[in-house]
């Protein structure tokens, strides 16, 4: 029989330092009050945006067994010219089990101010390590690149926790997507900046 | 009989290492072990007697026949039940959801005429309403809200005390003349609470609202008697009360069943068929029971409640009792809530509870590692955990076969918790 829960040693190993401390005092996260909560102008954000020349978007991730819950809000500075899109700012809002603040609070370090395109390298080796069932990924330049995100590595093994483990980084995908089509179509936001 | 740790050579799968720990299953409202005599009796239904039931002429279809008979009356004798030919007040089903979500239906095409004039007494239109409480499992909540959003009548709901319990006593100002169903739990997969249903049964018959009372929880736990309770109808799953999965109940007063319209269509539920007429349907409890059946797991849930009729469940609630009073000591641990009563009165030994700044993910988690099965999440019943201010929780909960050393087992491990994820 598979065994897909853990005795003591496994559980320090999913467990780690940097998952406890970063789930404790997690990056990126905002607190309810301060930053709305409630979506005034039917635009779909209810975060406040800071940066009015990005485009900005959110998605609402949900893991309905144990209702792990995110909202991540991105803005993008659309690449001038050709240039890079960026992302200016990600935060959220949001709770749950320390396997999914912690690996919100580590994506935001990792992808805060980089390019989407660098931003979607990441999410999708963050993706291949929680995919391997413990074995870890193998390209030491996509290691190297998630860093910290690597200490995930032991909770690849646990179906049950992949998914917390996701939540962050599926969201900033959605997020970031939802932001630039919004902009390409001309969103509201960029109409207004152009009026 | 004095129910003790021998109950456990009946349950093999108790007798396992988990992690390098001796196994502890506490969850049993989630779903129940199985004891050798269930099991046994599933095999050998299928190594002699295996076929489909009310169907062919055969010896072994006979046989199937009277097996699935046989223990539908068993069933019936568990909760007090009509179980004679001709009088069956059990239906069987796919499970308690199935059940539910059948008697809904059956008064949503009541609601559309079907069924005659009989059937109206089951037609809700708008205005009417439609009674809930917030401890609802949503196999309960969502089959009645759908019923509410199809038919126009408007969903209400019973509060609950700080401890979690349905307010019971606000019956007479929360079931009003315009009340056609009430659908309460008997007791929360929660909170463990029961609920004191007198005053709502009398209130809802004084109104002439039907009462569906969910037994998920009680059945398996505490001497039921369905007749003395004066219910309408009510639902349960046979794999919470030692039986196999895949089958449940429903049970329906006989005059309530023969005036239900059917809610599933197909084989066996009818009795004349035609492609330019409508159909005659058959005498209950076969006009709810389209398609072939669960026949071995039917025939597991009878033996089921005879294993249970045999223990006595005034015994069965006796033993839990003593469990559920060493599982409530998990509310004097630091950091640690009860939600539900602190107390053994009125309620059975399922402890939902919360570990104060840490998930219930990472608690499960972590007690798993210890060999330890609790459940954590919402439980399918996300009202009563808003109630709370939580979204999800951890819950063990009680079977036959838990001791002592098991609650011990939790307790330590869960004063443990805090430390591990930095909390305290
Ligand atoms: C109180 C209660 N009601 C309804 C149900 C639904 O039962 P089932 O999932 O077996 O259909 C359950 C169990 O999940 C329950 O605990």
């Amino acid at each position: 029989m598979a065994d897909f829960g853990m005795d003591d040693e496994d559980l320090e190993q999913m467990y780690q330092e940097v998952i406890l401390d970063a789930a404790r005092d997690p990056h990126g996260r905002v607190g309810d009050q301060a930053d709305g909560g409630e979506d005034s102008d039917g635009d779909g954000v209810t975060i406040r945006v800071e940066h009015e020349a990005c485009l900005a978007a959110e998605s609402h991730q949900f893991n309905p067994t144990c209702g792990d819950q995110a909202t991540i809000h991105v803005e993008v500075a659309p690449g001038e010219q050709g240039g890079p899109d960026l992302i200016q700012r990600i935060v959220w809002q949001g709770s749950g089990c320390s396997i999914s603040q912690a690996s919100l609070s580590i994506m935001v370090d990792l992808v805060q101010g980089q390019t989407v395109d660098h931003a979607m390298d990441l999410a999708a080796d963050f993706r291949k390590l929680m995919e391997s069932r413990g074995a870890g990924i193998e390209d030491e330049k996509a290691q190297d690149a998630l860093g910290d995100a690597m200490v995930f590595q032991g909770v690849s093994k646990y179906p049950m926790r992949i998914k917390c483990a996701l939540l962050g980084w599926e969201g900033m995908k959605a997020s970031v997507a939802q932001a630039l089509s919004a902009g390409r179509v001309g969103d509201k936001a960029v109409k207004e900046e152009q009026a | 009989m004095v129910i003790d740790d021998s109950i456990r050579q009946q349950f093999p799968i108790l007798d396992q290492q988990v992690h390098g720990h001796p196994m502890v299953y506490l969850d049993s409202a989630a779903t129940a072990q199985k004891p050798l005599a269930v099991i046994d009796a599933v095999r050998d239904f299928y190594l002699k007697d295996n076929a489909g039931v009310h169907r062919g002429a055969h010896e072994l279809a006979a046989r199937s026949t009277m097996a699935f008979e046989h223990a539908r009356s068993r069933v019936a004798a568990l909760v007090g039940a009509e179980g004679q030919e001709g009088g069956e007040e059990i239906v069987v089903t796919a499970g308690a959801t199935a059940a539910l979500n059948l008697l809904a239906t059956a008064f949503g095409n009541a609601s559309l005429g079907r069924g005659g004039k009989a059937a109206q007494r089951f037609a809700l239109k708008p205005g009417d309403e439609v009674v809930v409480s917030k401890a609802e499992h949503h196999s309960v909540l969502l089959p009645f809200q759908e019923l509410c959003y199809r038919t126009g009548a408007v969903l209400k709901s019973f509060d609950l005390d700080p401890d979690g319990r349905v307010l019971a006593d606000t019956a007479d100002q929360v079931i009003t003349e315009r009340t056609k169903v009430v659908a309460v739990t008997h007791v929360s997969n929660v909170t463990g609470a029961i609920t004191d249903i007198k005053p709502i049964v009398r209130r809802a018959h004084q109104v002439g609202a039907l009462v569906v009372l969910d037994v998920c929880q009680s059945v398996p736990h505490l001497p039921i008697d369905l007749h003395a309770m004066d219910v309408d109808f009510a639902a349960w799953s046979a794999h919470k009360m030692y039986g196999p999965t895949g089958v449940g109940f429903l049970y329906g007063r006989r005059e309530l069943l023969e005036a239900l319209p059917p809610a599933s269509f197909g084989g066996s539920m009818v009795e004349l068929a035609y492609l330019d007429r409508p159909a005659s349907y058959m005498d209950p409890p076969a006009r709810f029971e389209a398609g072939t059946q669960p026949v071995a797991q039917m025939i597991g849930a009878g033996v089921a409640a005879d294993w249970l009729m045999d223990l006595g469940m005034e015994n069965v609630a006796e033993h839990e009792k003593a469990i559920a009073i060493g599982l409530l000591r998990v509310g004097e641990l630091d950091g640690v809530r009860i939600l539900g009563p602190t107390t053994p009165e009125d309620r059975i030994g399922t402890v939902a509870f919360d570990v104060q700044g840490v998930h219930p993910h990472d608690v499960g988690q972590y007690v798993d590692s210890r060999g330890i099965a609790i459940r954590v999440g919402h439980h399918c019943a996300q009202p009563v955990h808003r109630h709370f201010g939580l979204m999800a929780s951890n819950r063990a909960s009680t079977g036959v076969y838990n001791t002592v050393a098991d609650t011990d087992a939790l307790l330590d491990a869960v004063s443990g918790v805090r430390r591990f994820f930095r909390v305290a």
